[in-house]
């Protein structure tokens, strides 16, 4: 890499804003022809606003894009392509019903028009070697694989001869022997006149093809530097692992409006059902072989697992590995392809989610999902229909009981609050139906390390008061501090179990989240 | 090969066309008559199934283009004595200029907001005659000149014909199709690609435009008389419409397998006007539920269904 050159790519204080939300706060990236860079960073940095304000998809609310010298940052998606950058959708969007050779077509001749047929078809056929799709050139779109159509996103962004390429998650959802080819893909198509950057979670991918990485943590560049030393790097790790957080605010005095209120045991009782009274009875949650995915992509392949009441499972693994994906299928959003799925005794496997509701299990989903255009307080009555007004008040009282801030907000709408009050926000939901059992799907992310402990305190609560809770989550320490016991998804089984405090001290734990295992 | 297959389908459409055009020497006057229809029904089809079945700009607008074209060419007969060859040059401009005018407003609507939009537009043109004295308000506007013989307009209804079917032919079998379907499959996709979706959308809603107002020229010049309620019709959009999802949206041979189809129905349920609407509805109901490819989408599920039984 030439350092005195101009740099191919330059990225200057890039800022985008949604409302109130910064997705990407003033980030700054170069680029050199010939070098491959790796973006990492936690689900929601802003890893994919960033690919899509640079490929034109996404419009800038500040900051400026050139390439090549030449300002582009407020140019349209499709004049990006025709000045040379190349991107990948993270969820393959090839045109379904063309052929694979056709979809390859499409930016060859909106590139060149008056191109030869002999010509464009020998470039067709060179690409379609290179990513491996020379066999299936007459197939069409729909009918690939989840990894050929991923292979068919890159041939077809290399179609435009780019000078930047983007790979956006390109490895999300490959098994391991599917990630070596596709290293062996990218590999085959860096050469000296093209700058790469590939955002990904398999950091195999990323320790494999990039010289040079940079870390977004909640929309900021946190470090940026050698990929060895990134990934070697404390500040990394810890925001992958989350240790940094627990270990700093602990001894941190909580603020006023942080400081849990001394409770009524009897008024969180509103908010968790009666154990049930039979002598042997059995698991609250029971799965089997659970089997689940989406289309073509396999993501659980053999879950095992058993919840008993009273207890606080917690459920950890990497981006991708599946965590979601198993929340989803307990809570019947998704049916699963095999195994059996026991709640309290009966099968629940491909009931629908209402049905599954109905039998005591609540689900805090990824993202919040506060409902916008109701108030704090309807947001919350809106999970305890079922019940007369009296009861409903009473829950209420409760969930204002544990998050006062929720009961100062009540009139104000569901969005209008902050992330860690919406995340509130959503438990205080989530527990208003009164639930057997509460599955909590990353309630910490994206929140300040005090916002987190203050939930915490709130799970910790309810654990004590004899609430049953799957916890899945990226933060591992404080998840290891809450469970009873812990699970590691990994490539969609249960690559680890046990007690947290073993589990804490596991090698393997590690070598999971960051990939050191391979 | 792809090019082989262009040559294949103007190889077909010349001999159809020069067959065509003897057509007269042989045929009855109400064989002409039902042929001419055929003719502008067959425009008007092929042009809509550009929009809809191939960039999936479902439109509602062919009235405005059709009655565009009566109006145009009325004008230049009436006050410039032009022959037919130089109004239908004038009014195909006329289609693609207004095509033009109104796209920024239009494509700025996606979906079914752009199909209102147009459908708007067509009642805006509608009420805009009815109330301009100037183009004879809501009582329309004679033909000066007696209007060419029938042989004559069926000649150039037949040339409209072949030229949309001509475009079609280049939309359909040239490098042109990869970009329209790219298009229409997936907008965003087609920009990250290069494909300029708006120039895409604007040249063929200004091609169709063009071949409409045509269409609508020779037809308003065959009846001698136009009047806003006929020309920006409804009934016009409704048919093309029709034809088209009976036809086979989407498909090459759709707009003319539904035009001989609705067209010769017609004639025979000459005699029951009400039932010829009541059952042209019932069989759109019919074909969308249970044929959603229409006639030449069946009959091609039918054929590879057997293919596919007869081989090992």
């Amino acid at each position: 890499m030439n350092a005195a050159a101009a740099p191919l790519l330059e990225v200057t204080g890039l800022v985008k804003r949604y409302g109130g939300v910064v997705a990407i706060d003033h980030v700054d990236l170069q680029l050199w022809a010939g070098t491959i860079t790796g973006v990492i960073g936690p689900n929601g940095a802003g890893k994919s606003t960033l690919i899509g304000m640079i490929g034109g998809a996404v419009t800038p609310s500040a900051g400026h894009i050139r390439l090549g010298g030449r300002d582009i940052s407020r140019l349209p998606a499709s004049e990006r392509a025709r000045a040379g950058i190349g991107r990948t959708y993270q969820i393959p969007r090839p045109f379904l019903d063309m052929t694979v050779a056709e979809n390859l077509e499409v930016a060859q001749y909106s590139m060149a028009p008056l191109i030869g047929a002999g010509p464009a078809r020998s470039a067709r056929i060179e690409l379609l070697q290179l990513t491996g799709l020379l066999d299936v050139a007459g197939v069409p779109a729909r009918a690939l694989p989840l990894l050929k159509r991923k292979r068919l996103e890159v041939a077809r962004a290399l179609a435009l001869k780019p000078r930047v390429l983007l790979l956006d998650e390109v490895g999300a959802g490959l098994i391991d022997s599917e990630i070596t080819e596709l290293i062996t893909l990218i590999q085959a198509v860096a050469d000296a006149s093209v700058a790469i950057i590939i955002v990904e979670h398999v950091l195999r991918v990323v320790r494999a093809c990039c010289a040079r990485s940079m870390v977004l943590n909640f929309g900021k560049k946190l470090i940026e530097g050698p990929t060895a030393e990134i990934l070697a790097h404390d500040e990394v790790a810890s925001v992958y692992l989350g240790t940094g957080g627990a270990r700093q605010s602990a001894p941190a005095a909580p603020k006023d409006e942080a400081a849990p209120p001394p409770r009524d045991p009897g008024s969180l009782s509103q908010l968790i059902a009666p154990r049930s009274s039979a002598a042997s009875r059995p698991p609250l949650l029971e799965l089997q072989g659970i089997c689940a995915g989406y289309g073509q992509a396999r993501v659980l392949k053999g879950i095992d697992l058993q919840v008993h009441e009273g207890e606080a499972i917690a459920i950890l693994g990497a981006n991708g590995a599946g965590k979601t994906t198993l929340a989803r299928t307990i809570t019947g959003a998704i049916n699963p392809t095999a195994g059996t799925l026991r709640i309290a005794g009966n099968d629940a496997a491909g009931r629908p989610a209402h049905d599954i509701a109905g039998l005591g299990i609540a689900h805090c989903m990824e993202g919040r999902r506060i409902f916008p255009t109701l108030s704090v307080r309807d947001n919350l009555l809106v999970a305890a229909r079922r019940v007369d007004r009296a009861t409903a008040q009473q829950r209420l009282a409760a969930v204002y009981e544990l998050f006062p801030i929720l009961a100062e907000r009540a009139a104000q709408g569901g969005t209008s609050l902050s992330g860690g009050q919406q995340q509130m926000l959503a438990i205080g939901r989530a527990l208003m139906a009164r639930p057997r059992l509460v599955i909590f799907d990353e309630v910490s992310l994206g929140l300040a390390p005090i916002i987190m402990d203050r939930l915490y305190e709130a799970l910790a609560t309810l654990k004590a008061a004899g609430m049953t809770l799957v916890i899945i989550e990226q933060d591992v320490d404080r998840a290891l501090a809450l469970a009873d016991k812990v699970y590691v998804l990994e490539h969609g089984i249960f690559g680890l179990a046990g007690d947290p405090r073993d589990i804490a001290d596991d090698p393997r734990l590690r070598h999971i989240y960051i990939g050191t295992a391979d | 090969m792809r090019l082989h297959r262009l040559s294949g389908d103007m190889g077909i459409l010349a001999g159809a066309f020069v067959l065509l055009w003897f057509a007269p020497s042989f045929a009855s006057d109400y064989a002409l008559q039902i042929s001419f229809r055929v003719m502008i029904y067959l425009t008007l089809a092929e042009s809509w199934n550009l929009l809809t079945g191939s960039v999936g700009l479902v439109s509602l607008g062919t009235a405005s283009f059709v009655g565009l074209g009566s109006y145009v060419a009325f004008g230049l007969a009436n006050h410039f004595g032009a022959p037919i060859p130089v109004i239908l040059v004038v009014c195909a401009l006329a289609g693609a200029v207004l095509a033009a005018l109104v796209s920024p407003a239009l494509f700025r609507l996606r979906g079914v907001y752009f199909t209102v939009g147009t459908l708007a537009l067509a009642a805006l043109l509608q009420l805009l005659m009815v109330n301009l004295p100037t183009f004879g308000g809501a009582s329309g506007i004679f033909l000066k000149h007696d209007p060419p013989p029938l042989a004559s307009l069926y000649h150039d209804a037949l040339s409209v014909a072949l030229v949309a079917s001509l475009a079609m032919a280049i939309c359909a079998r040239t490098r042109i199709s990869v970009i329209i379907r790219a298009v229409r499959d997936d907008e965003d996709a087609a920009a990250q690609m290069g494909v300029r979706p708006y120039r895409v959308k604007l040249a063929a809603f200004a091609l169709a435009s063009a071949l409409i107002a045509m269409a609508g020229a020779v037809q308003a010049i065959n009846l001698g008389a136009i009047e806003p309620y006929g020309a920006f019709g409804l009934q016009w959009t409704i048919d093309a419409l029709s034809m088209v999802i009976i036809g086979g949206i989407g498909w090459r041979l759709g707009p003319l397998a539904g035009v001989l189809f609705v067209v010769m129905l017609g004639e025979m349920l000459a005699n029951y006007p009400e039932a010829h609407i009541a059952i042209t509805g019932v069989i759109l109901i019919v074909l969308i539920r249970f044929a959603p490819g229409g006639i030449v989408g069946m009959f091609a599920r039918l054929f590879t269904r057997s293919t596919r039984l007869s081989s090992p």
